[in-house]
């Protein structure tokens, strides 16, 4: 069927491709998963306002093999702490795991020590299932029971994109046993057109504690599918940050569910976007067990003629009670063209549950552009100014502060003439 | 210093400002006061450039150059500064990285180099003795959550900042209390040199007490009805404004 190759390009490719070694239980199964199954359309009510057809007629093939000179990112605070990926391989030259304590596993992932699949669950879901079926190389961070990791550390996906269409398929698996405590930075980056399709899943152990901050600033002209799933036991807590800067076409697909009582979780979000950028972001919260805590503060910055959506979806079991459920979209357009659809979902069947959700789309209040101009601000300056405001907050909640202070020099970047925001 | 002749301003369909004439040179002190509702603010929120008012007739020259041909930010680089009656929260940046950032702004402007992080810090520590101002303040989001006079003293420090050549101070003195009206009413005084000029716009006689006026104006619907030295102010506190209406309904008569 004709339609069948235009819209399956990215399906074919990849399972035509030889099968990586390991995991062959794992990867068969989503192979029969993705049987019949294509590139989700709009017709799907998921993927309503992401229109995937440029990704129709692009040659797909799995990304080969790369090499760079020089770390393309480098933290100071994590300089003996690093993992870095090249196309979807773990190349040993970049990394540097020297600074770890003893029992700390943050390395390439070996063949049945980790069972994948099992945190995100065995839903059909395309881009999950090509990951599962032909991923490269995988990473874990295992922490042991009652261990504290220190020093952050930091995961780069560096993509490079070429010919064709490489595609890299990261994979990353994050276990805290219980008590232990560490902050991660996972970076997706890359240079060129390239289609990644992360999947990352995190199981957090009775009262452990993950501060997860998630960079996305892929290539302009990538494509970016990003899978993340979290199960967060009994007084743990789960704080998460995905920035989103990069990519011509992103998702963002959080599922979070508690496993115990008295968890704690933070998933915020930050999308910086212009140009024609796309990005989508469907968060799943699943309040399973009662007195557990959840605050997701979700903002966009929409320029130019780019596209954000955000679905918020939160779901309150039945007997989760003294849930505490806040969600927040906040939405400021930059220009006539840009548009926003957001849409929280709040689900609830507990009856003894505090949540609240608020949504809010708007432009730059013309009274605090007016304030900073008489103040000698151009108009021009003093738009980034606040924009930089309104971004701010969610950056200044950032663990590690260098990445914070680089993701701020990003956001001013990102807005003509912020050099002259140093300092602020 | 600033020349206002036949000034005529609206906001939507409502003609506020009805002809204003006024002359300021350097080293005045001009105090305006004024019923309610009588023009006070949007007079000096036309001059500095607000956008919600339209200048219908009359001109401005501020330092020679017609004012009006100045964008609000170029006005402010040329050393106009308004102290608004109503300051506006800008959540998001902080009240220090804004001040350094105007002050540079000025200074680029003005062809001076700009204040390197150790400077500033010595030029804003010196800044905020003047106006007492707990430092803590430097760091919160620009007037996010000040109380109305925590606010009106921010904006003093930013005038202190930016040593305008002509300030409008909108009410300075309105919801201060007795103590910070005495610290700020010191601070502007010692801001106040030769060179520069100043328009107060006040209610109440208290604060000319502090800083002492040349001329007082008194504005009604839309225009200047009498002028006077700073023995109005005490009329005014004394008699109300009726008599003044009525002087001049008589002398328009
Ligand atoms: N946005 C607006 N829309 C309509 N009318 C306005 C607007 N802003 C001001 N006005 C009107 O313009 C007139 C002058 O207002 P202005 O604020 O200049 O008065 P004021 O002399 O400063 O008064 P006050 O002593 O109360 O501060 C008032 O009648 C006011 O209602
Ligand atoms: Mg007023």
């Amino acid at each position: 069927m004709a339609q069948a190759t235009a819209e399956g390009g990215l399906k074919p490719a990849m399972l035509g491709s030889p099968r990586p070694g390991g995991w062959d239980l794992f990867r068969s199964s989503a192979e029969q998963r993705l049987e019949g199954v294509e590139l989700p359309g709009q017709g799907e009510e998921a993927w309503k306002y992401l229109d995937l057809r440029p990704l129709w007629e692009l040659p797909f093939r799995p990304a080969p093999p790369s090499r760079v000179e020089a770390c393309p990112t480098i933290l100071p605070e994590a300089k003996a702490s690093r993992l870095v990926f090249l196309n979807g391989r773990c190349d040993p030259h970049h990394c540097s795991v020297a600074g770890l304590p003893d029992g700390v596993a943050f390395r390439t992932l070996v063949p049945g020590e980790a069972a994948l699949g099992t945190v995100l669950g065995e839903e059909p879901a395309f881009f999950p299932d090509l990951n599962a079926a032909r991923f490269m190389e995988g990473a874990i961070l295992r922490v042991p029971a009652g261990c504290r990791v220190v020093t952050p550390l930091h995961l780069l996906f560096w993509n490079q994109g070429g010919e064709g269409c490489p595609v890299v398929l990261p994979r990353l698996f994050v276990h805290l046993g219980a008590g232990a405590e560490a902050t991660l930075v996972e970076e997706h980056a890359g240079e060129g057109a390239y289609l990644s399709a992360p999947v990352v899943e995190v199981l957090l152990e009775e009262g452990a504690v993950l501060d997860h901050e998630r960079i996305q600033r892929e290539g302009p002209e990538a494509f970016h599918f990003a899978t993340l799933g979290a199960q967060v036991a009994g007084r743990a807590a789960y704080r998460s940050r995905t920035v989103s800067f990069g990519a011509w076409i992103s998702r963002q697909e959080p599922r979070i569910r508690f496993t115990g009582e008295e968890a704690e979780l933070t998933l915020d979000g930050l999308a910086l976007l212009g140009g024609r950028q796309v990005a989508d972001t469907h968060s799943r919260i699943d309040h399973a067990h009662p007195r557990c805590v959840s605050g997701q503060l979700h903002k966009c910055v929409a320029g130019d003629r780019s596209r954000a959506v955000f679905n918020g979806r939160i779901l309150v079991h039945p007997g989760a009670q003294q849930t505490d459920a806040r969600q927040q979209s906040r939405n400021l357009l930059l220009s006539e063209e840009a548009r926003v659809d957001t849409k929280p979902q709040l689900e609830i069947f507990a009856d003894d549950v505090k949540c609240a959700h608020g949504a809010a789309i708007g432009q730059l209040d013309p009274e605090e552009l007016f304030y900073l101009q008489s103040r000698g601000f151009s108009p021009e300056l003093a738009r980034n100014v606040l924009t930089y405001g309104f971004a701010s907050d969610l950056l200044g909640r950032i663990a590690v502060p260098s990445l914070r202070r680089r993701l701020r020099h990003a956001v001013l970047d990102r807005t003509e003439g912020g050099a002259q925001l140093e300092g602020l | 210093m600033l020349s206002i002749r036949h000034l005529t301003a609206r906001i939507g369909e409502t003609e506020v400002l009805r002809g204003i004439d006024l002359e300021i040179r350097a080293g005045e002190v001009h105090a305006i006061m004024g019923p309610n509702g009588s023009g006070k603010s949007t007079l000096g929120k036309v001059l500095v450039g607000h956008p919600a008012y339209e200048v219908t007739g009359g001109e401005v020259l501020f330092q020679g150059a017609n004012l009006f041909e100045l964008e609000p930010d170029a006005r402010a680089r040329a050393g106009l500064f308004m102290g608004f009656q109503h300051p506006i929260e800008v959540p998001g940046v902080s009240n220090t990285a804004f001040l350094r950032l105007a002050y540079n702004k000025k200074a680029e402007a003005e062809g001076r180099d700009e204040l390197d992080p150790l400077e500033w810090e010595d030029f804003i520590r010196e800044k905020i003795r003047l106006v007492e101002m707990d430092a803590a303040f430097l760091d919160r989001s620009l007037n996010e959550g000040f109380s109305g006079g925590e606010k009106k003293r921010n904006e003093i420090l930013q005038m202190a900042v930016l040593e305008p050549r002509l300030a409008i101070l909108d009410e300075l003195d309105s919801g201060l209390d007795i103590d910070a009206l005495r610290i700020l009413g010191e601070a502007v005084n010692r801001l106040m040199n030769p060179d520069r000029a100043l328009i107060l716009i006040t209610h109440f006689p208290r604060i000319l007490e502090m800083i002492q006026p040349d001329f007082v104006h008194v504005l009604n619907g839309g225009r200047i009805i009498k002028q006077g030295g700073k023995e109005l102010a005490h009329e005014l506190e004394a008699r109300g404004y009726d008599w003044v209406k009525d002087e001049s309904l008589a002398g328009r008569a």
